[in-house]
């Protein structure tokens, strides 16, 4: 009799565990963030979400920026992706030309609340919901911009100005440079790059989309300047290596991103800084705009819980609290830029003033090769292997000739 | 008997097994791969292109480059590592107080992962470095944004990191090769009056042809393969893309073109090949002297 009762209740834990399994949806959800700051806060939202939806489970694989964009590829083309990715801003148009990304455009009524739609949209249809953005601001050390004569509170608001300001300070001494420049480093170089070539007034390709035009006189005069910044005053070196030497007071402007406020925060003796927006010829100019997406996977079966979950992850509450937590200066929420954790600190008005004034590269499945052809031109020039329009006009010819060949 | 060789099969099949899943199965598939445009995020299945991605690659301006500086790395570090192995090899088989010391010493970088020796290397070779102090002390101009940074330096500046980690390995297969040599033929030589530099030419290095001609066959399949030096130290930026990077930058990284990449692989395999079958050909033409 015993036995039977241990039997009965065996069978019962059996079937209530499973019929719990049949009734709930689990969700897979590939992400970046891994860091200590701000993993407990990605944990916590999913906690919370499961507790708001007990018929939903999220299970979360951490992805590295080393090989994460592999791993996806590789999943995709296995068949084995999640049902959720985060996804860069440049990833999202070769993922959505492949069919691979679920078209979410009917699924969007609140677009106007957020920015960066357009970097998620690819021939008319839009296939991720911006998560967190990034764009890149000018750093300048206060202490030597007064050391070379300027007020502390002195902002540039032209590329003149910025000009004069990296040539005064390049003077100070041998130690100390005006400009941090970046040397030849994949997936970064472009991005310094473009800033100049579109406040110049460059494009990458005509209105249309038709035809490469970035061997136009701007684009020549864009990377031309750059190279003087480069040549003039500029301390090369990859982008840790340009902070760094920012940190220790060597280099008087460079352009960063959101993450060189928390290094400075973090460090025993802060250098003393002002951030302000990239000027253009006259007044603001252009910089680059990037950001982070969350998409679903066009075969996931379970598209109205995965749409529900990157719903609650990219809600203003959620994105003002990971960006407390990451001390990201850009959620893609304008409702959440108005929290006063934004709008009390000056540094983090600069990052979302500049959004206004970013652009972002074509939507393009080419991308990644386009981007290739440009890093080379712009090497190649900074490094003198060959001349400004020569090396815009031969990135034109591979580009149109990339074009061609699909 | 018959169970015999059925315990045999038993218990080599694991090490088959693996063989023919991880090694055979994947050098096929690359070789048909090789012969197609199959490219890991493409919207159709692959598809034959014959000779295609090889006829491409011979106008490819990047992989061009990639073999030119695998070729420059190649024939730059293998006679430099084998001359300076050799040498270390004949100091350190003498008899001297901390002997021991110095083969250990000379051996422990080979030992060390190679990405640990590259981010060290990475370090001095930088502006301001301990590398570029040292040029500045014999009067030499270093380059304005360290070694790595500069086209005409970065690619020297692995080879050199190279050879200073490779040495300690080569000096042990020479120091082997020393000891094998019968101490009566330089006894011989010593009463024939034969001085020691003639001692080395006409014994030392015939003796250890064999062991030369096999540090020359590894050392070029290493270096034909270089990598994880170049992914570390300048992820192939200024002229340092070997063919193995481009490989992975073609395949792996960003591209994802698997018949192309495979199609380069392969290239580099024949290449190989070739190489080692010229050197065991010479190997063999020796022997038949000796």
């Amino acid at each position: 009799m015993r036995r039977l009762h241990c039997f009965l209740l065996v069978l019962a834990g059996l079937v209530l565990t499973t019929g719990t399994a049949l009734a709930g949806t689990t969700l897979t959800w590939w992400q970046f963030w891994t860091d200590p700051a701000i993993k407990p806060t990605i944990d916590s939202m999913v906690t919370r979400f499961e507790q708001q939806n007990p018929d939903i489970d999220v299970k979360l694989t951490d992805l590295t920026w080393a090989n994460g964009h592999e791993k996806i590829v590789v999943a995709f083309a296995s068949g084995t992706a999640p049902d959720i990715l985060e996804l860069g801003s440049d990833w999202i148009a070769q993922f959505a030309a492949n069919g691979q990304l679920a078209d979410l455009s009917d699924d969007i009524s609140d677009s106007a609340d957020y920015q960066g739609w357009s970097m998620a949209t690819y021939e008319g249809g839009v296939y991720a919901r911006p998560w967190i953005l990034g764009t890149r601001v000018i750093f300048m050390n206060t202490d030597l911009l007064a050391k070379a004569g300027y007020e502390r509170t002195w902002l540039p608001t032209s590329l003149k100005d910025l000009y004069d300001a990296a040539a005064r300070i390049d003077s100070l001494g041998e130690d100390i440079h005006g400009w941090g420049s970046n040397t030849a480093e994949k997936h970064r170089l472009y991005k310094k790059f473009l800033p100049f070539f579109w406040s110049a007034g460059a494009r990458i390709f005509d209105d249309n989309g038709d035809y490469c035009v970035i061997s136009s006189t701007r684009s020549v005069a864009a990377l031309t300047i750059y190279k003087v910044f480069n040549d003039l005053f500029g301390y090369v070196a990859n982008q840790r290596g340009i902070e760094d030497a920012f940190l220790e007071g060597k280099i008087g402007i460079i352009m960063s991103g959101d993450w060189l406020l928390k290094r400075i925060e973090l460090e025993k003796n802060p250098i003393h800084f002002s951030t302000t927006l990239f000027p253009g010829e006259n007044g603001p100019g252009k910089s680059f705009l990037g950001g982070e997406f969350l998409a679903i996977n066009a075969d996931s079966d379970k598209k109205e819980a995965a749409l529900k979950f990157i719903e609650f992850v990219t809600s203003p509450g959620n994105q003002v609290a990971f960006c407390k937590a990451n001390r990201s200066a850009n959620p893609s929420s304008r409702l959440a830029q108005q929290d006063a954790y934004f709008q009390s600190n000056p540094h983090l008005q600069t990052f979302i003033k500049q959004i206004a004034y970013a652009e972002h590269p074509p939507v393009d499945p080419d991308w990644v090769y386009i981007e290739d052809i440009i890093e080379r031109a712009v090497e190649d020039a900074l490094f003198g292997q060959r001349l400004p329009g020569q090396a815009m006009l031969e990135a034109q010819h591979e580009i149109t000739e990339l074009m061609r060949s699909e | 008997m018959k169970s015999s060789r059925w315990t045999a099969s038993l218990f080599a099949s694991p090490w088959l097994l693996t063989f023919l899943l991880f090694w055979a199965f994947p050098l096929l598939y690359s070789f048909w791969m090789g012969f197609t445009d199959y490219q890991l995020l493409s919207r159709h299945d692959p598809r034959w292109v014959g000779l295609d991605n090889y006829r491409a690659l011979f106008s490819d301006r990047e992989f061009l480059a990639s073999l030119k500086n695998t070729l420059i790395f190649v024939a730059g570090t293998i006679p430099v590592t084998t001359i300076l192995s050799l040498g270390l090899a004949l100091l350190v088989n003498r008899k001297f107080r901390g002997r021991a010391l110095f083969r250990s010493g000379y051996f422990l970088p080979w030992v060390t992962s190679m990405v640990v020796v590259a981010l060290i290397f990475t370090n001095l070779y930088q502006r301001g470095g301990y590398v570029a102090f040292l040029a500045e002390l014999v009067g030499l101009e270093p380059p304005v944004n360290g070694f790595l940074y500069d086209s005409g330096t970065a690619l020297y500046a692995i080879m050199a990191m190279d050879v200073w980690m490779a040495l300690g390995y080569y000096m042990l297969i020479f120091l082997a090769g020393l000891k094998a040599i019968p101490d009566e033929l330089y006894e011989a030589a010593e009463i024939a009056g034969a001085s020691p530099l003639r001692q080395f030419f006409s014994i030392t290095l015939p003796m250890l042809r064999p062991v030369a001609v096999f540090i020359l066959v590894i050392n070029s399949i290493k270096s034909f393969q270089v990598f994880i030096e170049i992914f570390v130290m300048t992820m192939g930026k200024f002229d340092t893309s070997t063919v193995v990077y481009f490989i992975y930058e073609t395949g792996l990284r960003t591209q994802f073109k698997f018949g192309y990449a495979s199609a380069a692989a392969y290239l580099l395999f024949m290449i190989i090949a070739m190489l080692s079958v010229l050197q065991f050909v010479l190997l063999r033409r020796r022997r038949s002297v000796w």
